[in-house]
């Protein structure tokens, strides 16, 4: 009936016996037509591998095409917590050893022994210029020192837990590198300054925490960002920079509860950032520092 | 009896169709069963897709749509079981679509006219009581047909909403809705695109379903104006007294009176007629009208004399009957019943895009579920693979071709209309294009239904009268005096006359009242020899004979013109036989001669002659009477006929035809070259039948019948070996004894066949013999007898001026101007939109490669999503829809009138080798195209594609905002998400850009497009392209391409499809037939 034929047209169709067809086709017609694509796609790899040479040739090794896009560099902190929270338990060993651990990895390159070792000392406040003469590529550019040590309270090398036991936290900031950026005009260096966070709390109520943050502390004095750590020149040209880093260590914040806190870049010349993108000249993050069990 | 025959026929069918779609469901069970727990959507899918296959009639729709909202809501195994109680209640459905049973027809011609009387307890001369009639009103009805049962207007509407192509949007839609509701459950920040798709698909859907919709309402309003809103009234006799009432009100048993122009009320058991004619064609479709008498003369009621029908027209004298059927009972409501219970099938579109959404399917399900698995492989999450499986699922769905078909199919129809081919339904556009028989009645469509005066005898030669319609055909010489004798006879031996009021048309288009014959003679003359109405006041008559059938000749005396003559002028018309035996001279070249045996012989030459023509012969003779015999003032008394009748003066012969319009040859011609078989199917005799068919050339010239053979061989038809006749002439009652194998063996193995004599039915009976052999046929028509036909066959196509409602009903097309001619551009352009649509749709597929991909590495090689939904939106519903629906206007690349039609079980609208070309080679120039956009943006702003692989974590990861690029530098979220919507605006541009390309390179399938030139294009296309696309470019947050060599950076990928597809086309020319053609020719 006509189940039958359905059925041993399929069968057919996947392996005809007779005329010796897989799915429709004999063996060379299937050779034919793979080889066919592999000539053809191996073809079309190596007018896509020609054009993305191409391509590629007009493009510089040390510095990037366009970097319209980090007009404002962006900021950010360390630890960096689950989602910009950093909320621990004092009495909870646990809940903050993970904060201790990532601020050791991420200061160790700073080390006073490790920065003398690759990089040296710089005249401070101002620009540490290494121009090319040319076409003569003055390579490798040097790198300026940014020791361990300028953090001082917040360099984990007298308090081991960065002041997280005592629930004096430390929080590392830093401004993302941008190849070229001069932060900072007429030998005005940038520095950070932190406070409460606005945020919306309802339907046009807004609330800040400002009162409950308490005193804070910057390292290096005053959070400024030294001239001499700029401009950046590149992964390349210059291997063994060293970001510069400010940390704030707050002193006496309220305790147990949610404190949103945003810290900025003050400089002369850099411009706002959109108003889209959070952490354009600026970071903001919570803190929930606990004390009971 | 033909009834019960065509019963069991379409009995069978029925029976067919169930078993078929029970297994097609059972198919699609076990398919979505063996897919297990994780493809829930897919099940569902395909459940839906295997259902797009049924014709949707109503239960099923609602329950499918009840088992699609249920099963979003319900777990996997719900919608299974529900799909399987879906798949029950479709065989019910469908098994319970039996065609009514007729009954045995009546036998009221076969009683005496007592009998009849008694039966229907009415009287002979008082007719009935009016209580009686009332009483037989309240108990059958009233006397007039039921319409079909018409479909409400809002399953007219769901149909195109849920129809066909649509199905497949609306399933791509819900698991879009599916998917964002997984997403909306697993996480905090569902992102909107699946839902924004889903919504644009439905709105898709929706708008495009309307503006189908008014389509077709559009056209159906068009249909109601033919409708003739004039209520009929019938004369009756009840209770002693004439009275005119609504005909509406007739029932059985009612004495019914009827005069000539009268429409027959309901069918009529004649008692008494004078001299009543009808005209059955648009039952029987025989063109000559019938005479009605009292007596029995055939078993048949449909044959017999002593019944008239109903709808038919009474042309001439008077006759009065008994009213036996009214109503739907009557031959012609039983034909109407027997057309609405008639189920046409599928359009071949409809089955094109069947198969084309069965390939898509196919296509998205495989790479659906490769990825799935891919996905699962590469250790994404159950849910997240599952989104990513509908996601690729919907990406294959061509959100724009269902608008896009749709409107190239509205244009084609337009044009269509524009050339007096009304199409009812948009998918039949493509049908008569797919047509491999066409199925012509005779009357009215082949011929002008218009009895012309075709050939003339006199002086011992045939003369050819002129019949085309702009009488720009031979003349004959005019100068004889014997011609001058015949046009007298002719124009005073004629009773009909012009209708008041018409002087300013021409002669020919003029109405007459009269039998047709004695029109034809009378418009003939009056275009020869000027006002006829002058001669017949010159020759004043005296005294008239009628035509009756047992004289067989009419006659009359007429005063002379010459006032000093006064002598009578006999003058008498009637069959050629008759006259003849009353001739003892003729005329020759204005001379009496005596007629003598050789005239006698070449006379029956002529007759023959013109007979075998298929023409009506008429002879004509004169005498001038003796004025001895007969003085001025003689009282000629014609019913005991006092003069003499004998030893006439014989004038000559005029023959008439049905002539055949004047495009028709050609058009027959044409059709024949395009491989259709065109075949005749009339209620005519054999002999005019096979005339007109030589005439016309559907039987071509040397072309000969089993007949012919024989004849000109001398040998009995018996020996003759039927293979060697390729044409044949069959008679209706032949055709009754045939079996089904004898019918095919004939339908098979003749190129050129005409069937006369043939009733409704058996009209049907060929529809599916041709149907069964595999053709697509169409079936033109104007009468009732032919809507079975009509609505049986692929595409019927019915008559706009001569069709009655009932064929309209039942057609799906309407030629305006009746021309067979215009079937032609149907075909012509029926193809050509096939063809054009194949372009469309490579066109429109192509951009489903460059908008799968970047999702595909997406998910496999973890890079910055390169292109987004709203841009694949942007192309499918906005760049791509102009340029695809420009290639609708494209021009044929060579003579399509000139090629086979296309067989519909080999040549797809959609083919594998489309899809390859489509997908597999140009799709992945475009998609190389975009990615190339793409890494160049990346690149310029810092991240070479070596760092892109495996970034994507990172990267859409909202709380690293220092991700480092390729030179060191840092970027916050904000800041490299503008990157990533640069790239998709670049990708968008650069698809843009190679659509370009690929649009010219669609505009041929196998020409160069040198030699199909830019004409139709495209260039304002192009333009209509770019502005959209700027406009999106410029007014969406994305930032704009800021950069000018951003907007170029697919050009060379342009070039590229461009050289390559001309490069095929240059190898599919140079080598006909070869590998090439046959993987790529699409």
């Amino acid at each position: 009936m006509a189940k039958d034929a359905e059925k041993s047209t399929w069968k057919d169709f996947i392996w005809n016996s007779r005329t010796r067809e897989f799915c429709g086709r004999t063996g060379s017609s299937w050779g034919l037509i793979l080889l066919f694509y592999l000539v053809f796609y191996i073809f079309l790899a190596g007018m896509f591998c020609l054009t993305m040479y191409v391509m590629l040739q007009t493009l510089d090794d040390y510095k990037p095409t366009w970097q319209d896009r980090l007009g404002t560099p962006g900021m950010m902190i360390r630890p960096r917590g689950k989602a910009m929270e950093i909320s621990y338990n004092t009495t909870n060993t646990e809940t903050w050893d993970m904060y201790i651990k990532t601020l050791d990895n991420f200061l160790s390159p700073y080390n006073n022994s490790l920065q003398a070792e690759k990089n040296e000392e710089c005249t401070p406040d101002q620009y540490f210029v290494q121009a090319d003469s040319g076409d003569v590529k003055n390579n490798p550019k040097r790198s300026c020192q940014f020791n361990r040590t300028f953090l001082e309270k917040c360099s984990g090398l007298d308090d081991h837990t960065y002041g997280y036991q005592a629930g004096k936290p430390c929080i590392i900031i830093k401004l993302n590198r941008v190849i070229g950026m001069l932060p900072g005009k007429d030998g005005q260096a940038p520095f950070v300054t932190c406070g409460a966070k606005r945020y919306k709390v309802g339907k046009d109520e807004w609330k800040e925490d400002s009162d409950k943050i308490g005193e804070v502390e910057y390292y290096p004095e005053n959070g400024t960002f030294n001239l001499m750590y700029y401009p950046y020149y590149g992964k390349k040209a210059q291997v063994n920079y060293s970001q510069p880093l400010v940390a704030i260590k707050f002193l006496n914040i309220t305790l147990n509860e949610d404190i949103n806190i945003e810290c900025r870049i003050i400089s002369n010349n850099i411009p706002p950032g959109s108003v889209r993108d959070k952490f354009a000249g600026k970071v903001s993050f919570k803190l929930r520092i606990n004390t009971k069990g | 009896m033909a009834y019960s025959q065509c019963f069991s026929v379409s009995l069978s069918h029925t029976n067919t169709h169930t078993h078929t779609y029970a297994l097609s469901l059972s198919l699609s069970l076990s398919l979505s069963l063996s897919l297990s727990l994780p493809s829930l959507s897919v099940s569902l899918f395909l459940l839906s897709l295997s259902l797009s296959s049924f014709s949707l009639s109503l239960p099923s729709l609602s329950l499918f749509l009840l088992s699609l909202s249920l099963s979003l809501s319900l777990s996997l195994s719900l919608s299974l079981s529900l799909s399987l109680s879906l798949s029950l209640s479709l065989s019910v459905s469908v098994s319970l679509s039996f065609p009514p049973s007729l009954s045995t027809f009546q036998t009221e011609h076969k009683m005496s006219i007592e009998e009849c009387c008694r039966k229907f307890n009415t009287d002979i001369v008082q007719g009935l009581t009016n209580a009686k009639a009332a009483e037989f009103l309240i108990r059958d009805g009233p006397n007039c047909l039921t319409p079909p049962p018409t479909t409400p207007e809002w399953i007219k509407f769901c149909r195109q909403l849920f129809g066909g192509f649509s199905i497949l949007l609306w399933t791509g839609a819900i698991l879009c809705f599916l998917a964002y509701a997984i997403q909306a459950a697993t996480e905090d920040e569902p992102a909107g695109d699946n839902l924004y798709l889903g919504i644009v698909l439905s709105v898709v859907v929706v708008v495009t379903g309307c503006f189908s919709y008014f389509q077709e309402a559009k056209s159906s309003k068009i249909m109601e104006s033919f409708k003739n809103m004039v209520p009929q009234q019938a004369l009756v006799i009840r209770e002693g007294e004439k009275m005119t009432i609504n005909a509406e009100e007739v029932v059985a048993g009612d004495l019914v009176e009827v005069k000539g122009g009268d429409r027959i009320p309901a069918d009529l058991r004649v008692v008494s007629a004078h001299g009543c004619k009808v005209d059955n064609s648009s039952l029987t479709g025989e063109s000559e009208p019938q005479s009605r008498s009292p007596d029995c003369t055939h078993d048949n009621p449909l044959e017999t004399r002593n019944v008239a029908f109903f709808s038919t027209n009474c042309v001439e004298g008077t006759a009065r009957g008994i009213v036996v059927c009214t109503g739907d009972r009557t031959v012609m409501g039983r034909i109407a019943t027997l057309t609405s219970g008639l189920e046409s099938g599928k359009t071949p579109i409809a089955k094109e895009i069947e198969h084309f959404i069965h390939l898509i399917t196919g296509v998205a399900v495989f790479l659906g579920i490769t990825f799935f698995i891919l996905a699962v492989c590469l250790g994404y999450t159950w849910l997240e693979a599952v989104i990513f499986l509908i996601g690729i699922i919907v990406a294959n769905v061509p959100e724009g071709l269902l608008a896009t078909v749709t409107v190239c199919l509205t244009l084609t129809a337009k044009r269509m209309a524009k050339k007096n081919c009304l199409v009812k339904n948009l998918e039949a556009v493509e049908t008569l294009g797919s047509t491999s028989t066409i199925c012509s009645d005779k009357t009215g469509t082949l011929t002008q239904n218009r009895m012309t005066v075709a050939h003339m005898w006199f002086d011992n030669q045939i003369h050819e009268a002129d019949t085309t319609e702009d009488q720009s055909g031979a003349s004959f010489d005019k100068t004889s005096a014997s011609w001058a004798a015949l046009a007298r006879v002719a124009a005073l031996c004629n009773r009909a006359v012009f209708k008041a009021g018409q002087d300013q048309l021409p002669i020919l288009k003029r109405d007459t009242a009269g039998d047709a014959s004695e029109s034809a003679l009378l418009k003939c003359i009056e275009l020869s020899c000027g006002s006829v109405k002058q001669i017949r006041e010159k020759n004043k008559k005296v005294a008239e004979i009628p035509f009756n059938s047992t004289n067989k000749y009419q006659l009359s005396v007429h005063e002379t013109e010459d006032p000093n003559d006064n002598r009578y002028l006999l003058v008498m018309k009637g069959a050629p036989e008759r006259i003849l035996d009353r001739c003892t001279t003729i005329i020759i070249q204005g001379k009496e001669q005596p007629m003598d045996e050789e005239m006698k012989e070449s006379f029956q030459n002529a007759y023959m002659e013109l007979g075998g023509l298929g023409e009506r012969v008429l002879g004509f003779c004169h005498l001038l009477m003796p004025e001895d015999q007969y003085p001025k003032g003689f009282a000629f008394d014609c019913d005991d006929v006092n003069f003499t009748t004998e030893s006439l003066c014989f004038v000559g012969l005029m023959s008439m035809i049905d002539p055949p319009r004047a495009a028709v040859p050609d058009a027959v011609g044409k059709c024949r070259s395009a491989g259709i078989k065109v075949i005749m199917v009339t209620g005519d005799h054999p002999i005019t039948a096979k005339a007109i068919a030589k005439g016309v050339g559907i039987i071509s010239e040397g072309n000969e019948t089993v007949e012919d053979i024989a004849s000109r061989l001398n040998i009995p038809v018996s020996q003759v070996n039927p293979r060697d006749a390729k044409a044949c002439v069959i008679h209706g009652t032949d055709l009754k004894e045939l079996s089904q194998d004898q019918m095919d063996d004939i339908l098979r193995n003749h190129t050129e066949i005409v069937f006369a004599r043939t009733s409704p039915q058996q009209k049907l009976i060929i529809v599916e013999g041709c149907q069964r052999l595999g053709a697509i046929v169409a079936v033109t028509g104007d009468g009732v007898n032919d809507s079975p036909a009509l609505k049986k066959a692929d595409i019927g196509v019915a008559m706009g001026i001569s069709g009655s409602d009932v064929s309209k009903q039942a057609a799906d097309m309407i030629l305006l101007d009746d021309n067979f001619a215009s079937i032609v551009t149907g075909v012509e352009e029926g193809r050509l939109i096939f063809d054009n649509l194949k372009k469309s749709i490579a066109y429109t597929l192509t951009s489903n490669i460059p908008e799968i991909t970047p999702f595909l590495l997406f998910i496999i090689v973890n890079i910055p999503l390169p292109l987004g939904t709203i841009t694949i939106l942007c192309i499918d519903l906005g760049t791509d829809m102009v340029p695809a629906i420009s290639l609708a206007y494209e021009a044929a690349e060579s003579d399509i009138m000139k090629r086979q039609p296309r067989n519909p079980t080999r040549d797809k609208l959609v083919n594998e080798r489309l899809i390859s070309i489509a997908y597999g080679q140009i799709g992945m120039i475009q998609a190389l195209g975009g990615f190339f956009s793409y890494f160049v943006i990346l690149a310029e702003n810092g991240f070479l594609p070596s760092i892109l692989v495996g970034i994507r974590l990172n990267w859409d990861d909202r709380a690293c905002n220092d991700l480092e690029d390729s030179y060191g530098q840092q970027w916050t979220y904000e800041q490299r998400k503008i990157v990533e919507f640069t790239c998709h605006t670049a990708f968008f541009v650069s698809i843009v850009v190679v659509q370009w390309a690929d649009v010219i390179v669609c505009k041929t399938r196998r020409n160069s497009v040198f030699q199909q030139g830019m004409k139709h294009t495209n260039i304002l296309y192009i333009l209509l392209t770019y502005l959209p696309c700027c406009v999106f470019i410029n007014l969406c947050p994305p930032p704009p391409l800021s950069r000018p060599s951003w907007w170029f950076c697919a050009v060379p990928y342009s070039v590229l499809i461009f050289v390559y597809d001309e490069i095929r086309k240059l190898l599919i020319r140079r080598n006909p037939g070869g590998w090439v053609e046959r993987e790529t020719y699409y």
